[in-house]
């Protein structure tokens, strides 16, 4: 199978896939209950769309194509509500977070779907401990180059949305001390990393064709790359996210992403060097580790210093694109979260306080349902 | 000194406690093969070696004292009273208020049918309006005991949870309405066929919701110590079980209110160990080896055909009300089919209220008392079969391990 022809799509249109988390009202542990809340939200019209997802306890919401800050909160709120009145009428409830804390991988279900079959039996236990719930953000380009372009210029970036969007610190009922541990699960799958270094679109066809003949992959769907592109929606898709614990900061680190593409499609035409790579990894594991305190390498000239002070410039630098894209609100939530912690800091503290996971997931839940 | 002041004298003269010690070691054994070669559950196991060494089998162990099993009997179930009423979340019915109809509708159906089939083999009316209510309880005992052996979550279990929680509290109030009844024949006047039921429900509200109130502070205090709470616990449900019957209220639905008003009070989630402990759990295993004793299949002689009746037009009423709901509470056909079933089993709720119906009322005990016996014993033995099975088919067990 060759790939599909790159779909032209508005510049820098969004959408945002959000993976959540089901959970019993007993115990608050993961219950395998996305067959019943699906057939039940099918029920309800609603905005974009909601599907299942590799094990029976999680879904996952998508909005459609949206353009700016508020049109993309209020989709994700109007999804929010459909989700939780669904999860209320069958005493499930729904939660953000990058990874449940205290789930037993082996408990988990596969949903019964050909391709999550297929996936359990190609990698096994991996199947199970890919238990983890991320958000996936689609930004649109006019073009294959362009979008290539965007997903290495984007590299860069990584570590901000990963420690912006960090929430995943507790894994089977212990604290990794990692801030996103839910990219460690990432991580072990044989093609996670980052994209090859291809800058053209027919070099991009080579590399795929190459990589089909092979045999190792089908289609991009088995690239599970940091960021990749899409060519069927004519986008690219930043996938290092953990689904935050409310839609408004899904909503805004969406936008901040938005707003960085922007800067780069509009002042950042210089093509991308390989060698920008070389610290790639080394940011990235600060980043999963020590969330916004991480330490961040700049690729031209080799600097340290925080992540929290690298956003801190980057919101000055984008911040003209920002008021052009109306994210001013969005980004007035990517400062609180610089300021006040971001989801990682957010459930340490509820840990501190409740002594207990249960608790932390009760109130994680009923952070991200609202009530 | 002769051989007789330290040797024992020939035959030997045990207690009964010896040979029930002894029960208690074959019957847990007996369980773990179970479950190990036939994939059943244990407590079939428990509930069969019972009924074998029983007066009702083999007559191996002999008659012991009622009042003696009673405590142990009360204890257990108290707890698994207890346990089902704390896992139990009540807002569901105002987010899910079809689950509610679902609810009342199987058990009104239940009693009808129940009721009409006795009235058609000629059975007085106030007696089998007593039978019908004891019909609407499904056991609570084998359905937290599966769902724990199981470790089942999901829709059906949660339900079934749920269900059988309000089945039992509406059997134990109309089963109290009825006696009144019956009593009101036997020549008592009509206010106190009135005053009873109320001074009952009112009083063991009122008993549940102190025991509530104190067990959240206790919990407070002494949540982190698991065991010590335990057996504070155990303290707390012995004290109210036995304060009920002094008080002639229904230890069931203390304790069942208790665990109910506990669970919707609190304001964090809390998960307790399977009956509250290891302690709790010898309790349960002794409380089904007592119901195998207690078993009587005397009555399948004379009214078989009854008996089988009875088992099958109640079961038909739960299964066709679930299934009637079902669309609009939110659950698919296999589902709804496998709920219905889980909802069949009966056992200590339902014998409890005919022993003591039977005790007011010797009549009923050697008459329709038997021909209920008979039913409860057998869906006592299938009934964990059944609910294991049905959660099983709902895709709620873990999978297994391959």
């Amino acid at each position: 199978m060759s790939l599909m022809p790159f779909a032209p799509s508005r510049p820098l249109s969004i959408g945002v896939e959000l993976e959540l988390q089901l959970l019993g009202c007993n115990d608050y542990n993961l219950v395998s209950s996305a067959p019943d809340m699906l057939r039940r939200i099918a029920k309800y019209p609603h905005p974009g769309d909601v599907k299942p997802e590799m094990t029976r306890s999680m879904i996952e919401i998508n909005t459609s194509v949206q353009q700016e800050y508020g049109g993309l909160v209020e989709e994700l709120r109007s999804l929010r509500k459909v989700v939780s009145d669904a999860g209320r009428f069958l005493n499930v409830a729904v939660a953000g977070g990058g990874t449940h804390p205290f789930q037993h991988w082996s408990e988990q279900k596969i949903f019964d779907a050909p391709r999550f079959h297929h996936l359990s039996e190609l990698y096994g236990y991996l199947a199970k401990q890919f238990t983890i719930f991320g958000q996936h953000v689609h930004i649109g380009c006019t073009g294959p180059d362009e979008a290539l372009h965007l997903m290495h210029m984007l590299s860069r970036y990584v570590p901000h949305f990963i420690a912006l969007s960090a929430s995943s610190p507790f894994v089977q009922g212990h604290d990794t001390g990692f801030a996103s541990a839910r990219l460690n699960s990432v991580f072990s799958f044989p093609l996670s990393g980052r994209a090859p270094f291809v800058l053209s679109w027919n070099g991009f066809e080579q590399f795929f064709d190459k990589m089909t003949t092979t045999g190792v992959v089908e289609s991009m769907k088995d690239f599970y790359w940091d960021i990749r592109p899409k060519p069927e929606f004519g986008t690219i898709e930043v996938r290092v996210c953990d689904t935050p614990l409310t839609v408004e900061i899904a909503a805004a680190i969406a936008c901040y992403i938005q707003a960085v593409s922007r800067y780069i499609m509009v002042e950042q035409r210089a093509a991308p060097q390989e060698d920008d790579y070389l610290v790639y990894t080394f940011n990235r594991f600060q980043a999963c580790r020590f969330g916004l305190e991480g330490v961040f390498i700049d690729p031209c000239t080799h600097e340290q210093r925080s992540i929290r002070e690298d956003i801190t410039g980057m919101l000055a630098r984008i911040s003209a694109h920002a008021m052009e894209l109306r994210a001013g609100e969005a980004m007035e939530r990517v400062r609180e979260i610089l300021a006040a912690g971001n989801g990682t800091s957010w459930l340490r503290q509820t840990y501190a306080r409740e002594h207990n996971l249960g608790d932390v997931m009760q109130l994680q839940a009923a952070l991200w349902m609202g009530n | 000194m002769t051989w007789s002041t330290y040797l024992p004298l020939w035959p030997l003269s045990v207690p009964p406690a010896l040979w029930l010690a002894l029960t208690l070691v074959v019957a847990v054994l007996v369980g773990e093969a179970l479950v190990r070669y036939l994939k059943l559950p244990r407590i079939v196991g428990y509930i069969a070696i019972g009924l074998l060494l029983g007066p009702g089998g083999f007559s191996l162990i002999p008659q012991l004292p009622a009042a003696e099993w009673r405590l142990v009997v009360d204890l257990a179930l108290g707890i698994l009273l207890f346990e089902l009423g704390s896992k139990v979340n009540l807002r569901w019915l105002k987010a899910n208020p079809w689950i509610a109809g679902t609810s009342l509708l199987e058990s009104i159906t239940t009693f009808f049918v129940v009721y009409g089939l006795l009235l058609w083999f000629d059975t007085a009316g106030v007696t089998a309006a007593v039978v019908a209510t004891i019909a609407i309880a499904t056991s609570p005992a084998i359905v937290v005991r599966t769902v724990t052996e199981s470790r089942a979550q999901g829709q059906v279990t949660d339900r079934l949870l749920l269900m059988t929680a309000l089945n039992c509290i509406y059997a134990v109030i109309f089963h109290k309405l009825a006696v009144a009844l019956m009593h009101g024949e036997t020549g008592a006047g009509l206010m106190h066929s009135v005053l009873q039921p109320l001074y009952l429900i009112g009083g063991s509200a009122l008993l549940a919701w102190l025991f509530g109130i104190t067990f959240e502070r206790i919990h407070h205090h002494l949540g982190q110590h698991e065991e010590t709470f335990s057996f504070v616990l155990f303290g707390m449900i012995a004290f109210a079980t036995i304060m009920a019957s002094t008080l002639k209220l229904s230890p069931i639905l203390v304790l069942l209110a208790a665990g109910l008003i506990t669970r919707y009070r609190r304001q964090r989630s809390r998960t307790f160990p399977p009956h509250f402990g290891s302690a709790g759990a010898v309790l349960v295993v002794l409380m089904f080896i007592a119901n195998g004793l207690a078993a009587d299949l005397n009555g399948l002689r004379e009214s078989a055909l009854l008996v089988l009746l009875l088992i099958m037009v109640r079961a038909i009423a739960k299964l066709s009300s679930v299934l009637a709901l079902a669309h609009y509470s939110g659950i698919g056909l296999r589902q709804a089919m496998a709920l219905g079933i889980a909802l069949v089993p009966m056992s200590s709720v339902a014998l409890l209220l005919t022993l003591d119906t039977g005790a007011t009322f010797p009549a009923f005990a050697s008459g329709l008392g038997l021909a209920l016996m008979s039913c409860i014993v057998i869906l006592e033995l299938a009934g964990p079969i059944v609910v294991q099975m049905a959660l099983g088919a709902a895709g709620e067990t873990p999978e297994k391990k391959t």
